[in-house]
């Protein structure tokens, strides 16, 4: 989870833990840019409109022999 | 030459039926065309003449002994380079898949090569249909025909491209937050996001599986109907294709306004964000044209445009990472700059946001559907501003969020762009039509309403790219 304080470093070090161990300082600061940008996403996101029954729109299902 | 160039697909269909049009000359015409000004404009990434010519030869003998397929048998289109045919490099514009050959048709390729069309070649896209309009790639971005020094709108951006400068009647673009719409939008043309499921999806690089969808950009409502009969249909390898009746999509046209109930959702541009000037008095003009043509219009209410993109994007880079991950940790230098810093985002979503954002897309649509209960068809913004400067990346990024499209890729609804004039500069303004899933026949009833009642459809770029003047 990314917090308000997060630096240059601790992207790198996030990045490496899930293998982007190739990104140049430019592509770093992307990085950081772009999970800043996440992140707001996340806090715009209306959580209050969901209540604990509501599933996600595509729930996982089989169909009969027969509709395959 | 000029009149092939900026023939619709209904009126190429009637004299390529009637022999009075040879399709080998029809192709000749735009493929003359497309060589002397496609430098202007960068629509094509790889124009295919050889194949267009093998396609219109086959068309004219089968024409000529009277074996028509249908509307598309001799028409030229082209397919964003995100789409597959079988042979040819399909790059999503992309270092990355440059040397990527499809070694089968997408769905979509096949329907059209079977309804007989005449394929002319690849189309650029932004970069992996999100980063765009880039200069750090292989090719050149796509201009728009109205101005080249602006943005012609994206991802879908040489399908706009293409379409408005009169190289093709018709061109099959994808959209996933709004990349029909848009380049339809910002290039003066008609493009239809249909509905979730109805146009398959196979053979076409992914952006976001859950939000992707493939649909058609042209120059008029009745060719863009026209295009939708000949692609869509369930298909049963791709998962998310639905498995219901397709086609028909021109039974209503002719049929008019009167009575229909129209909403307009005019928060999102007054209100959520506010949108140009002569761009809300093209929507407003046209809500009143609408009126005047007998629909009963009035305001309604929807989620907040930030609510939608907030669902869209967090969703969008969620899925869009899960593809990207492992070029993103062996080649990202291959990238694009827009591209990668895009994708990025979705690198360190947690799985519960990404869960909560699929929960609130459910509820989203269908709260967003239950106002149909009330209402045939709703009206808003599409763009929020006339076409940028491509040149001007503040004013790119500034206009790239400033949209109301991607709130139907979140409900799945059905959503055209329509033209509805031009701004003082000659840049074109439009709105967007939406309606309940699996309405896209009353979409294009309303849109071809509108249409008929006003010139638009009958003005292109002049072909002197310095000129800001339509013809």
């Amino acid at each position: 989870m990314v917090n308000e304080s997060l630096t240059l470093d601790e992207v790198r070090k996030m990045a490496a833990e899930i293998g982007m161990t190739r990104l140049a300082d430019e592509h770093l600061q992307q990085l950081l840019r772009a999970t800043n940008v996440a992140r707001a996403r996340r806090e715009a996101l209306p959580l209050g409109e969901i209540t604990p029954a509501d599933e996600p729109a595509h729930v996982f299902h089989l169909a009969a022999d027969d509709q395959r | 030459m000029t009149d092939l160039a900026y023939l619709t697909v209904a009126e190429a269909a009637e004299l390529l039926r009637a022999k009075k049009l040879s399709p080998v000359e029809y192709a000749k015409a735009l493929l003359d065309r497309i060589e002397m000004h496609d430098s202007d404009f960068n629509s094509f990434l790889h124009v295919t003449p050889e194949l267009a010519l093998e396609d219109a030869r086959r068309a004219e003998v089968e024409l000529m002994r009277g074996d028509w397929r249908g509307p598309f048998h001799g028409v030229p289109y082209g397919l964003k380079d995100i789409v597959d045919y079988a042979g040819l490099p399909t790059t999503a514009h992309s270092k990355i898949l440059q040397d990527n050959l499809a070694a089968t048709d997408a769905a979509v390729t096949q329907k059209l090569r079977a309804a007989g069309g005449v394929f002319m070649g690849k189309l650029s896209s932004h970069e992996f249909a999100i980063g765009g309009p880039s200069f750090d790639l292989p090719w050149p971005p796509a201009r728009n025909p109205w101005n080249r020094d602006h943005f012609c709108g994206g991802s879908s951006s040489g399908s706009g491209s293409a379409t408005a400068a009169g190289f093709l009647p018709a061109a099959v673009g994808t959209d996933t937050g709004g990349s029909i719409r848009n380049p339809a939008s910002m290039c003066g043309v008609v493009g239809m996001k249909p509905t979730y499921g109805v146009v398959s999806r196979r053979g076409v690089m992914p952006l976001a599986f859950s939000l992707d969808h493939v649909g058609p950009l042209t120059r008029t409502v009745r060719d863009n109907a026209l295009m939708l009969d000949a692609i869509a249909g369930h298909d049963p390898l791709d998962p998310g294709s639905a498995n219901c009746a397709t086609g028909g999509y021109t039974a209503e046209l002719g049929r008019g306004v009167k009575g229909l109930r129209v909403g307009v959702i005019r928060h999102f541009y007054t209100r959520d964000m506010k949108a140009d000037a002569e761009m809300t008095a093209g929507i407003e003009a046209a809500v009143r044209l609408l009126a005047d043509l007998g629909a009963q219009v009035r305001e309604i209410d929807t989620a907040a445009l930030g609510d939608y993109a907030a669902c869209n994007r967090t969703i969008l880079t969620s899925e869009a990472f899960a593809i990207h991950e492992k070029w993103m940790r062996e080649r990202p230098q291959d990238y694009g700059a827009l591209a990668r810093e895009r994708l990025m985002a979705g690198a360190f979503v947690r799985a519960a946001d990404y869960v909560n954002a699929t929960r609130i897309r459910r509820k989203m649509a269908d709260a967003f559907h239950a106002l149909f209960a009330d209402m045939d068809v709703a009206v808003t913004a599409s763009s929020m501003d006339p076409a940028c400067r491509i040149d001007d990346p503040q004013a790119i990024e500034h206009t790239y969020a400033r949209q109301a499209r991607a709130p139907f890729n979140v409900t799945g609804s059905p959503a055209i762009s329509v033209p509805v004039g031009f701004s003082k500069t000659g840049l074109p303004l439009a709105m967007q039509i939406v309606g309940k899933p699996y309405s896209e026949a009353l979409i294009y009833r309303v849109a071809h309403a509108y249409e008929q009642a006003t010139d638009w459809v009958k003005m292109h770029p002049n072909e002197n790219r310095s000129a800001r003047m339509y013809v």
